[in-house]
């Protein structure tokens, strides 16, 4: 493990400027909320901020993308097809430990099926992840539950942690060592490795007293989903709450939803847009019957949830779909975010 | 990709929203968390704004008619050629369409230029008849136009009634807010014939029979009467006609009152004592697309004014505007009744003040609403129109017959193929302006992209256009039509951009006293005087059956919310709400009629059967879905096919548009 001396975060965001757009944790200058967002000043980068109100997904996976442009020629009744080749190299610094495992959610999703994502990958290739460990959670944290946080564990190039004056700095990629070198980091002694563990295990524990906003009974509801005995009243509840905003999914890290659309441009070419999607609308699910108009939305919440919580998923993708960031509480105007939802779930186990 | 601060330009919510530009183009949107009002929330609408501002359908350049066609010219010469046309005709003839979306400067500057150049007063907005009916009565009751209390606090609240539309589906963020409230403990309680998701958030449904709901909020006055719930005294000599309207209410027999309305006498006289009782009660109605009735607002106000809720420094009626600047637009005066700042327009000294203002001379004749224009006037000869964006124009052929039709749109549409010479427009990222929400927050939007092609503001068109018509304009910027708007509209006076710049919106009036806003601006105001609203007698209780309920048994209602949105002519240029605000339209291609379970019982009806439905006037084919949101003897149809509001609705459209309460005596027939 190397150190990096807390005056020196700003040397390695100017560095990694040079070679990546870099992507980090600003606050907002008039409602002050944390905003995870491309710096074009590296110096605004504040690692000290929040969990971000929106996650890191839409660096590698735009809210809308053109994925690929189209010419018809009348005359020769060809079709000339262009890629679109703009994806620039990204460095994603001060990522929280739930928003780093939602990229490796994504992965699962987009590369480690049948298909390899192209536009995906050609994202996820280019960047540089730096993880910054939670050393307090924030009040709408839950990954305890999930086992996805407060610190990471894989998939970063760096990852830090704050400990008093400066980072403790642990490498996990040859990228990352690279970087290390090139910074000129001093190794940061014996009693590291335990000194990160030691701070992991305080914020652990100081989830009782920070943590307050959401208490998700995760793997007590992910037992009932999988089983699937949970009552159709309960759905019901939760069903007539739903505003069908999409924002649940929209905020999700680990959401995957996407449409595709063609866009006729005003010079006669097309270009396939990929934007993203929620399996709340009707729209996308496209009922058949339309018997009875309600039971609809009700059953798309269901899919969610069992989407984010139940054990095939969770086997199929080797972790729960929910990393635990609290963000689909936040934004959802029917207040069944899926902290609430568990929630539901487990009073009508234990019939609170 | 950055991200930028905003607000939604979708309804008059005005929520907050961060936008994501990249090479000069809208990528992405996020909602802002810290906005007081959205609080980090965005509804479907909101969220897929940025695939709207995506379209190429934009219009790029000033284009005047030759024929059939339209040929591409420069400004000088649309203007010019504009000038040489609009001084042919008098303020009479000559009829101004302002627009709900146009920011508070545009407004503003498209009401003088229609008053104080070309001397015309037949300016209004196209969705405004619910909101101007509203503003009315309020003003008339207690001297105050627009929402009484502020939603800062609605989570407080401890009573909150819902009147008529479905705000889940028309302003679902301020839905939202109510569903928070309810679920912090406000006893939440929707009035609506039709079984909406506001009404599944609720704690009480009451389901007045179509065309009754001013008579149930009446019986709710009548009740806290007979329980002696009544404290006339409260405001003591500030209330004008305080005996009267008791004597009034007097002759209303609830017993009568309850059958017509079809709800339970129990249940009126329950919630009659459960509003008394509480601390901090809210109303909410719709106006603008869907709208309460006259009476119906007027009897929402007694009520709030006989139990003295009006004046505490928590809750009150809370009229919601269906479109993002709805409200500002009638604060800028687009309105045939109001000059800017609801200076009546009866009044010789609202006349004067901006005579004063403006420095120059004003016709005082009392103006008509374009709508009214194109009805009745057959010496309307030019309409000037600025974004008119719904999709079946109607009186289209009379359109057609005037001399002489402007329009300033940013987008290709309908509309734009009817006018002799387009301008177009920015959208509202393009430029800056303020717009005004339902709850009189009056918002910044800055300018965070170039527009295409050099298309220039509004402000400076209808400057050139002022200057060639002999008067010279002097703005620079939409600051400086702000800065002007701050001098002639009282409640606008303390507000600039840059202490808007510094805000999330303040809400108005914003003056000496109110340097940062006004929350309840009829609290802690001992002077206000208060007048209940009400008809003289009450013969109308007969005017509620139809006299035809032999032969059109049905009650049929129009929704003009539900799965639609302002004939989506917005919505179809983005991706995913068109899907889902179509997604029924594909099932149902044709459209369809919801019908009660119970009466399809009774009539074999069964689902996408194909039925007609006849009224008086005209029939229309549609297929049935049973619906467990519709009350027996009632029929619902969604308004959204060019054969309901052309063919079927024909005459009724205006009534129609005016208010909810709204039904029309139809019959169905079995079509197989
Ligand atoms: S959910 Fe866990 S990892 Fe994410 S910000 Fe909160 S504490 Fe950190
Ligand atoms: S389901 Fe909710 S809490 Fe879980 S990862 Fe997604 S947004 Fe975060
Ligand atoms: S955020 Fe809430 S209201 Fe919106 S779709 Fe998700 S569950 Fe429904
Ligand atoms: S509620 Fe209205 S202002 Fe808010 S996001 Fe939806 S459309 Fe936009």
């Amino acid at each position: 493990m190397y150190w990096l001396p807390g005056d020196q975060v700003k040397l390695l965001a100017r560095r990694l400027a040079e070679s990546y757009s870099v992507y980090g944790p600003r606050r907002d200058e008039i409602s002050g909320e944390v905003v995870f967002d491309r710096l074009e000043v590296p110096e605004r980068l504040d690692l000290q901020a929040a969990i971000p109100y929106n996650p890191p997904k839409h660096v590698l996976f735009p809210h809308y993308e053109e994925i690929l442009r189209y010419l018809y020629e009348r005359d020769s009744q060809k079709v000339a097809i262009e890629k679109i080749d703009k994806v620039e190299p990204k460095a994603l610094v001060g990522l929280r430990a739930c928003d780093l495992n939602g990229i490796l959610c994504l992965d699962r999703f987009f590369l480690w099926q049948e298909f390899v994502d192209e536009v995906y990958l050609e994202h996820r290739q280019k960047l540089f992840l730096i993880s910054n460990t939670c050393v307090r959670p924030f009040p709408q944290c839950f990954c305890v539950c999930t086992d996805s946080g407060p610190a990471a564990r894989e998939g970063f190039d760096l990852d830090l942690t704050f400990a008093g004056q400066g980072y403790l700095v642990q490498v996990g990629s040859r990228k990352g060592q690279k970087l290390v070198e090139e910074l000129g980091l001093q190794p940061a002694g014996p009693e590291a490795a335990s000194l990160r563990e030691k701070i992991v295990d305080e914020s652990v524990s100081s989830f009782d007293s920070f943590a307050l906003e959401n208490k998700a009974w995760v793997s007590r509801a992910t037992n009932r989903l999988t089983t699937g005995f949970i009552k159709p009243e309960v759905w019901e509840y939760i069903g007539n709450q739903c505003f069908e905003c999409g924002a649940c999914s929209f905020v999700c890290p680990t959401c995957s939803c996407f449409n595709v659309e063609e866009v006729n441009r005003v010079d006669g070419q097309t270009d396939r847009v990929r934007t993203w999607d929620s399996c709340s609308f009707e729209g996308y699910t496209k009922m058949a019957g339309d018997h009875n108009p309600r039971k609809p939305v009700e059953d798309r919440r269901n899919k969610r949830f069992f989407c984010k919580l139940s054990y095939s998923q969770s086997k199929k993708y080797l972790r729960p779909g929910c990393v635990g960031c609290g963000r689909c509480a936040r934004v959802c105007p029917g207040d069944i975010g899926l902290p609430n939802v568990v929630t539901y779930i487990r009073r009508e186990i234990t019939g609170e | 990709m950055p991200y930028h601060r905003g607000i939604c330009n979708f309804c008059g919510t005005g929520c907050g929203h961060l936008l994501q530009v990249e090479n000069n183009r809208v990528r992405g949107v996020y909602p802002l968390p810290g906005h007081p009002l959205s609080r980090g929330r965005l509804c479907v609408r909101g969220w897929h704004i940025h695939e709207l501002l995506q379209t190429e359908e934009r219009i790029t350049r000033p284009l005047i008619r030759e024929g059939d066609r339209y040929r591409a010219v420069s400004y000088d010469e649309a203007i010019d050629f504009a000038a040489r046309r609009l001084k042919n005709f008098s303020g009479h003839e000559v009829a101004f369409l302002g627009s709900p979306r146009a920011s508070n400067e545009e407004n503003y500057l498209f009401g003088k230029f229609a008053r104080a150049v070309m001397k015309s007063n037949n300016l209004s907005l196209s969705s405004d008849a619910g909101l101007e009916e509203s503003a009315r009565i309020l003003l008339e009751g207690c001297g105050w136009p627009a929402m009484t209390a502020s939603l800062s606090e609605l989570r407080q609240a401890d009573f909150i009634m819902v009147v008529g539309g479905d705000l889940t589906k028309q302003n679902p963020i301020i839905a939202s807010e109510i569903h928070f409230a309810s679920r912090s403990g406000a006893f939440l309680v929707t009035i609506s014939p039709r079984r909406t998701q506001m009404a599944r958030l609720s704690q009480k449904h009451l389901r007045p029979n179509p065309g009754t709901t001013w008579l149930l909020l009446e019986a709710l006055a009548r009740a806290l009467q007979t329980e002696g719930l009544v404290n006339g005294n409260h405001l003591g000599e500030r209330v004008e006609n305080a005996s009267q309207y008791f004597e009034y209410l007097e002759s209303l027999d609830l017993k009568q009152a309850s059958e017509l309305t079809g709800v339970d006498e129990k249940e009126i006289v329950g919630l009659a004592r459960k509003f008394y009782e509480s601390e901090s009660a809210y109303a909410f109605y719709p106006v603008g697309i869907q709208s309460l009735d006259r009476r119906s607002m007027s009897a929402l106000f007694n009520l709030f004014l006989m139990t003295g809720k009006l004046v505490r420094p928590a809750g009150g009626l809370c009229p919601v505007t269906g479109i993002s600047n709805l409200l500002g637009s009638l604060d800028m005066g687009v309105s045939p009744a109001f000059l800017p700042g609801y200076l009546p327009t009866d009044r010789g000294d609202s006349w004067k003040r901006f005579e004063e203002l403006w420095q120059v001379r004003l016709d005082r004749w009392p103006g008509k609403s374009v709508g009214a224009c194109l009805q009745e006037d057959q010496s309307l000869r030019a309409l000037l129109v600025v974004d008119h964006d719904e999709e079946i124009i109607r009186q289209a052929s009379r359109i057609k017959e005037l001399d002489f039709v402007v329009y300033f749109g940013a987008y290709r549409n309908a509309f734009a193929g009817l006018a002799s010479v387009i301008f177009p427009r920015l959208n509202y990222v393009e430029g800056d302006g303020t717009y005004t929400n339902s709850e009189r927050r009056v918002q910044l939007s800055q300018k965070k992209v170039e527009p295409p092609s050099e298309i220039r503001p509004l402000w400076e068109i209808l400057s050139e256009l002022a200057g060639a018509l002999g008067h010279p304009w002097a703005y620079k910027s939409a600051e400086e039509v702000m800065a002007e708007i701050s001098r002639t509209v009282p409640q606008y006076s303390g507000l600039s951009y840059d202490k808007l710049r510094a805000s999330l919106g303040i809400k108005w009036p914003v003056d000496e006293q109110n340097p940062g806003g006004t929350e309840f601006p009829l609290a802690g105001e001992p002077g206000r005087r208060f007048k209940f609203i009400f008809g003289r007698t009450r013969e109308q209780l007969k005017g509620l059956s139809s006299g035809f309920e032999d032969r059109f048994p049905f009650k049929l209602v129009v929704g003009r919310s539900n799965y639609f949105w302002h004939q989506n002519s917005v919505m179809k240029r983005t991706f995913i709400p068109k899907r889902e605000y179509n997604a029924l339209l594909l099932l149902y291609p044709k459209g369809f009629v919801e019908i009660s379970a119970d009466d399809a019982r009774a009539l074999g009806l069964r689902e996408k059967q194909p039925v007609r439905i006849v009224s008086e006037a005209a029939e229309i084919s549609l297929a049935v879905r049973i619906s467990p949101d519709i009350l027996p003897g009632m029929l619902y149809i969604p308004y959204f096919i060019e054969e309901m509001v052309s063919g079927f609705l024909h005459r009724q459209v205006s009534e129609l548009e005016k208010n909810e309460e709204f039904f029309l005596p139809v019959r169905l027939e079995k079509l197989e």
